[in-house]
């Protein structure tokens, strides 16, 4: 790994998430942000088309959109436009809902420069709308069937829960029927994720029975620490140390940056874009800074630490409203925890 | 991600290129689904295909622009030593081999 170039320092992110707006027409149960209607304030398109030029600068390969739902924003494909006439990269989660066969034109047409992430929950209709609403599941399907007659790089991507975890596989072999792939991410508790987190969070168990089932499906992608740990080629597909403000960051919908997606609270707000540039944050926050020096001394002697350096600060600070304590969700902690359960 | 195995080594890099490429002999370019940029270290490739990333301690002695065009194998800065040539050489040839460049 390549943690000693991280760690000197990189002179921008090598992507970033962009939530380009919070509203978002369906009500998902473990939406990291709670979206439903639109922030406040949102970035106007003047001030989202100066951020592309910005990242443009800073030479940040890929933007990866999110929100809510980016299609939601009228002037979100003019945003994108403006993203690969520079040669950015960009990949759009969207919960396909919007994506009708003109939409998937006029993407197809951008120069390879787009990836799409379809979000479904569940490899039949009944798991998928407990989580996402009634409907989704047929249209989520429809539009990953026109994204993949094209030549967009398409994936499904599910966050694990408890109500899903049995039927993974399933998704797996549903992707590949339908000719795109998998991607599997982290159920964390933040935003309506966090009010659901009883019911939804996946067991020890399932936790561990996922991490196996991975470690034989090397097609699948995930983007977490916490499952870097299995084959060499998923360590070379993801990170074994969190990438936050060291390689990624993440800018919400009224222009505020944070370390990640799953911490856009004012407690870890690195700065705002209306005030200073982006360059500027991402060279002289506290916040970046401290992420970037962050060690978790408690995990050091875990035989896995190599593979994770503690896991996910977001979801240890959500849990236990400490990011120098380790990922209270780790993999070690699920066999301590089953074994003290025998 | 990935780590080439190229030392730091002096920047000479300010110097212009040499043109010893012969016709025929075959180009290499950035692949269109990668990009490169200087880091403190030296280059920093990425590819979305994976994605994965590349981290080459080149220091400054290829210029982060030197990929977006093709370049014959010994068409390299000027300046360069002979064993600097060599290691830029078959750092080139990793980096086809890996899918970052592709034949023009």
């Amino acid at each position: 790994m390549s943690n000693k170039y991280v760690e000197m320092g990189m002179r921008s992110p090598v992507n970033l998430t962009w939530e380009v707006s919070l509203g978002c027409n369906l009500r998902c149960s473990h939406c990291l942000s709670s979206s439903g209607k639109p922030a406040k304030n949102e970035m106007t398109t003047e001030e989202a088309l100066n951020l592309v030029e910005q990242l443009h600068q800073a030479k940040v390969f890929q933007i990866n959109f999110g929100g809510g739902e980016p299609f939601m924003r009228p002037d979100f494909e003019q945003i994108l436009a403006a993203c690969h006439s520079r040669g950015i990269m960009t990949c759009i989660s969207s919960n396909g809902t919007l994506l009708d066969a003109a939409r998937v034109a006029r993407l197809a047409n951008a120069n390879r420069l787009v990836a799409i992430q379809v979000s479904m929950d569940g490899a039949c209709r009944e798991t998928c709308d407990a989580i996402r609403g009634e409907g989704v599941f047929d249209a989520a399907i429809e539009a990953v069937k026109l994204l993949a007659a094209t030549h967009i790089p398409t994936s499904i991507n599910t966050v694990l829960t408890s109500q899903n975890a049995s039927e993974i596989p399933a998704m797996h072999a549903m992707a590949k029927s339908l000719g795109v792939s998998l991607r599997v991410s982290r159920f964390r508790p933040s935003g309506r994720g966090a009010e659901n987190w009883g019911s939804l969070r996946p067991t020890p168990a399932q936790l561990l029975a996922f991490s196996e089932w991975l470690a034989s499906s090397g097609d699948v992608r995930t983007g977490d620490s916490f499952f870097s740990l299995t084959t060499q080629e998923r360590q070379g597909l993801g990170l074994n140390l969190c990438g936050a403000a060291k390689l990624t960051c993440c800018v919400g919908p009224t222009g505020n940056m944070y370390p990640c997606a799953f911490l856009q609270t004012e407690r870890f707000k690195a700065g705002s874009l209306r005030e200073q540039s982006f360059q500027e944050i991402w060279d002289s926050s506290d916040i970046y800074a401290s992420f970037r020096s962050l060690r978790i001394h408690s995990c050091e002697e875990c035989q896995r630490f190599d593979q994770c350096h503690g896991g996910c600060p977001a979801v240890a600070w959500h849990l236990k409203n400490d990011i120098n304590g380790g990922d209270p969700e780790c993999l070690e902690r699920c066999v301590t925890s089953i074994a003290d359960a025998v | 991600m990935t780590k080439s195995k190229l030392k730091s080594l002096p920047s000479t890099a300010s110097a212009g290129f040499t043109k010893m490429s012969a016709a025929g002999v075959i180009k290499t370019r950035l692949h269109p689904a990668c990009r490169v940029r200087q880091e403190g270290f030296g280059l920093l490739f990425y590819d979305s295909r994976g994605p994965r990333l590349l981290f080459a301690a080149t220091g400054t002695l290829l210029p982060e622009n030197y990929f977006e065009t093709a370049h014959a194998s010994d068409e390299l800065p000027a300046g360069l030593s002979d064993s600097q040539k060599l290691t830029l050489k078959k750092f080139v040839k990793q980096l086809l081999d890996k899918g970052f460049l592709r034949e023009q």
